[in-house]
């Protein structure tokens, strides 16, 4: 019998169940299976960060190879990214306004997330939000700052409404949020759409229309939010405003009681149930607030003004809700790398306005992005993939 | 593969010669039907498997005794080519053969009935037993066979009946049917009686001895009871931490040499042997635990308890019950009798159709959550991992989970708290983790039991449900567990022990009740309980 063996045993002897080829396979496991020690750790951590250079760099290398192929000129297209980006005067300001949004959606995607649900909706809530406080700021009247107040209140509201719905059939008919978010999304599209047929609810008085067909009035300057400049960098203030939600958020998920039973009903219902956490309170919660944000999120993007001339027009949310869902998946789920992804993202979409002078198709930034995001998701589900091996293995060794 | 491990033979194995080549039969008793050789298997740093030798004989009944971790389910699953091994070989019919998959396994003769049971409940029998099947179906003539199979064995199983519908130990009789219709000369029973009453694991093994006797073939029986390994069994291998420590002949051993080969030194206490099943539900020779709180006040009381599921169908059907102060309550019962939604409903989770439930003399409402832990009830669950931890949040976390709201200041938690009460918990119950901060799933499966055990139990219960709380502990830590029970109960906790191991039941409990399709149907008290009554009641026959 060899020492390894029996400090396994010792360890590890009682297998937690009889037949361990029936455990689920879980998250996040077994890393500590893998190399222990200072030393180890320090190999496994440089390992992670070459990894990720690695895939990084084959999504450059690829995107390069098929702007190439579609006849264009890789360099420069990733110059024009870097410009449009952060490079060219005042471009920051524009990233950091576009970042703002994809910011709040995130945080909302990984409250929902927190409590084990998967809320895809946030497109469809975003614009719910923003045509709420196009109706509050447009009809409400009163003074600027009140009413840019209850415009953005009346953002979170209908963002919340709408996730609300999902998370009602969810806790009173069973229908899995995943498909009520993402149907939602289309409804809520429609729904839009109606109202800026209508003057009674969105659409502009006729002067105001701009030969458009489908267009909102457009918000009092007094009732946009305030931007700042910043060496020559322009933004609205919600930028900073969506900084300190993410980081309020990330103190409310660590430390507070909320959190902790949030994150214990998203890791297992049933052991949360007994320990006094009603799914149907608390996750339920956890989707309106991840309504809210995304709503909140529109809120901004209509009285921020990097989005649109402070109006509300069809296709308004412009993929925000998408791409602030990937950012909450490739931040995974870390507040501080939520931030980071949040600009990163912001920056391909801000560059890819400028990627169209090289002569190149915009949308090739979305192909970019496409591949950036595979890029940093990858070697996350490769290191997951490889400690489940391990720790299944070591299960598997004690039966 | 591994050729030089090929002549490594034990000389305690290989006992019978070579007879014939009829495959099956009478005459072909004794022939060696399957042989391991020297295998390995290592998963990391653990082997699994060291050196292993195992020789299976027609027309005999071959033990595999072991604790859990010994590395038995490996070995089978070496046999049945689910799992290949690192090193050694393994011969059928003294013929070299390598298997890869349990297809494979199955052309060379070798079937398993396994501990979990892979039965489609909403289908009928035949149907079941023709799941495997390629080619055209044919229900009249697998319908025959079933009923041949049923009848030459006495299993006595209609190929018609639904299997959703039928008791569990008919379902394994459907299991067993599935593997002989295929006839193979090696058969493999892993753990088979964990579902079974006293009187079917009889049956079981009756069939076995048919199978083996009449039919030449060749049997291994995988269990971790003793009882059951010296009734059933021809020979016996023990394994321990995954190499084989004593093979012998049944009937030169007895129960006490097979425990401490099991085990690995002298097993003396009583829990201990009783876990082992050395004392085989030896009621006479068991002292029965006094202290007998007649007139202490009742902490749990259930009434009229029932639970149907949406589709109608009764998992509780008027139960009722009530456990004293300091007393230990142990509802006896073959599993699938309603024991899982008895404990579920006590852990907050189920919302019961009618009756009520009384902690302490004040109603819970049932199914809101936390109300049973608020009222005073703890509960061990039967599965620790469905709803007793978060596997993914720390020990700190684990231990604080029910209690959270009170180590909380304007809902900010207060760490230090957390971490000092885990501190001290981790002593107190000598949980063995790298620290508070050690996330849940790097705990052994016996360390994380510990974890609920000190949640629930320092949180001062009135009373404590605890859901076969020794499952798959090994023997230390059955011995662990128990002793706290026994603690808690003379501490004043009302504990209600639900146990399908009558052994456990004997051994702690004040007054049994016996669980039987969701209704108590018979009580006793531990100083009257008579093996012969308990077996019939667990059997649903009000005796």
């Amino acid at each position: 019998m060899t020492a390894g063996f029996e400090s396994a045993d010792i360890d590890h002897g009682a297998a937690s169940t009889p037949d361990v080829g029936e455990q689920p396979p879980r998250s996040g496991g077994a890393g500590r299976l893998g190399p222990t020690g200072l030393a180890g750790r320090l190999a496994s951590g440089a390992e992670v960060v070459g990894l990720y250079a690695l895939c990084v760099i084959g999504a450059l290398g690829l995107s390069a190879l098929i702007i190439v192929l579609t006849g264009g000129d890789a360099i420069a297209v990733f110059n024009a990214l870097i410009d449009g980006s952060i490079r060219g005067p005042g471009r920051i300001g524009a990233t950091l306004g576009v970042a703002a949004p994809l910011l709040l959606v995130a945080l909302g995607a990984i409250i929902s997330n927190r409590a084990g649900l998967v809320n895809i909706g946030q497109e469809g809530q975003l614009f719910i939000g923003a045509a709420f406080a196009t109706y509050v700021g447009t009809k409400m009247g009163g003074p600027g700052p009140v009413v840019l107040f209850a415009l953005l209140v009346a953002s979170v509201v209908g963002g919340a409404l709408w996730s609300g719905i999902a998370a009602a059939l969810k806790y009173r008919r069973n229908v899995p949020e995943v498909l009520t978010t993402l149907l939602l999304v289309t409804v809520a599209a429609q729904l839009a759409g109606y109202g800026l047929k209508h003057e009674w609810l969105l659409l502009a008085p006729p002067e105001g229309r701009a030969n458009r067909q489908q267009i909102s009035k457009q918000l009092d300057p007094d009732t946009r939010i305030p931007r700042v400049e910043v060496f020559g960098n322009e933004f609205p203030i919600s930028v900073f405003g969506a900084v300190a939600a993410a980081l309020l958020v990330g103190f409310l998920l660590a430390r507070t009681v909320w959190g902790f039973r949030l994150r214990a009903l998203g890791h297992n219902e049933r052991t949360a149930q007994r320990a006094g956490v009603a799914a149907s309170r608390y996750g339920a919660g956890a989707l309106l607030i991840g309504g809210g944000f995304a709503g909140l999120a529109g809120g901004i993007m209509l009285a921020g003004g990097d989005f649109g001339n402070y109006t509300l027009v069809p296709g308004f949310p412009a993929e925000i809700g998408w791409t602030g869902l990937l950012v909450a998946l490739v931040g995974r789920q870390r507040i501080s790398a939520t931030i980071v992804v949040a600009f990163v993202f912001a920056c391909l979409r801000t560059g890819s306005g400028f990627v169209a002078a090289t002569g190149v198709e915009r949308r090739i930034a979305d192909v970019v992005q496409g591949l950036l995001v595979l890029a940093l998701l990858i070697p996350p589900a490769l290191l997951f993939l490889r400690q489940r091996r391990r720790a299944m293995a070591a299960q598997e060794g004690r039966t | 593969m591994a050729d030089e491990s090929s002549d490594q033979v034990t000389p305690a194995v290989g006992t019978g010669p070579v007879t014939g080549p009829v495959p099956t039969g009478p005459a072909v008793a004794g022939r060696t039907a399957v042989r391991l050789d020297g295998i390995s298997k290592r998963y990391g740093a653990v082997r699994a498997c060291d050196q292993v030798d195992l020789e299976l004989t027609c027309g005999r009944i071959h033990g595999v005794l072991g604790e859990n971790g010994a590395g038995k389910s490996t070995l089978m699953k070496v046999m049945i080519g689910l799992v290949l091994p690192d090193k050694g070989s393994i011969s059928i019919n003294g013929e070299r053969v390598r298997l890869l998959d349990p297809t494979d396994a199955a052309r060379h003769g070798i079937g398993m009935v396994h501990q979990h049971f892979s039965l489609v409940e909403p289908l009928r029998v035949w149907e079941n037993v023709a799941l495997g099947d390629v080619g055209r179906l044919d229900p009249a003539a697998t319908k025959e066979r079933v009923r041949e199979i049923s009848d030459r064995y006495g299993l006595d199983v209609d190929p018609d009946a639904v299997v959703g519908e039928l008791p569990v130990g008919m379902r394994q009789r459907v299991e067993i049917i599935k593997c002989l219709r295929r006839d193979p000369s090696i058969l493999i029973f892993d753990e088979p009686t964990s579902v079974l009453t006293p009187a079917e694991s009889e049956l079981l093994f009756d069939t076995l001895r048919n199978v083996v006797v009449e039919e030449g073939r060749a049997v291994a029986l995988v269990s971790h009871k003793l009882d059951e390994i010296m009734r059933a069994t021809d020979e016996v291998t023990i394994m321990r931490q995954g190499a084989v420590v004593r093979h012998a002949q049944t009937a030169d051993v007895n129960a006490a040499e097979l425990a401490e080969a099991m085990v690995g030194r002298a097993v003396s206490l009583r829990s201990e042997r009783v876990a082992l099943g050395v004392v085989d539900a030896d009621i006479d020779g068991t002292e029965v635990p006094d202290n007998h709180p007649e007139l202490a006040p009742v902490v749990l009381e259930i009434e009229g308890l029932s639970v149907r599921t949406r589709d109608g169908r009764q998992l509780l059907d008027d139960l009722s019950l009530h456990v004293r102060q300091g007393e230990i309550v142990g509802v006896a019962g073959v599993e699938g009798n309603g024991q899982r939604t008895l404990a579920d409903v006590l852990s907050s989770l189920v919302v019961v159709s009618s009756g009520e439930i009384r902690v302490d003399g004040v109603t819970v409402k049932t199914g809101s959550a936390g109300a049973m832990a608020t009222a005073g009830a703890g509960v061990i669950p039967e599965d620790r991992h469905d709803s007793g931890v978060v596997l993914d949040m720390t020990v700190a976390e684990n231990l604080a989970l029910v209690d959270i709201a009170d180590i909380a200041t304007v809902g900010v938690i207060n760490r230090r708290t957390m971490r000092e009460t885990a501190e001290r918990l981790i002593t107190e119950f000598d949980i063995s983790c790298s620290g508070p901060d050690a996330p849940l799933f790097s705990l052994s499966g016996g360390n994380q039991q510990r974890v609920v055990l000190a949640r629930e139990l320092s949180r001062q219960p009135k009373v404590l449900v605890a859901a076969q709380p020794t499952r798959g502990l090994d023997v230390g830590a059955i011995e662990y567990m128990t002793d706290r029970l026994r603690q808690a109960a003379e501490a004043g906790v009302g504990i209600l022990l639900i146990s399908s191991e009558l052994e456990e039941i004997l051994d702690l409990a004040h007054r049994i009740v016996v669980i039987s399709d969701g209704r108590i149907i018979g009580q006793m008290d531990r100083s009257e309980a008579d093996l012969g009554r308990l077996g019939l009641l667990m059997g649903g026959q009000v005796a």
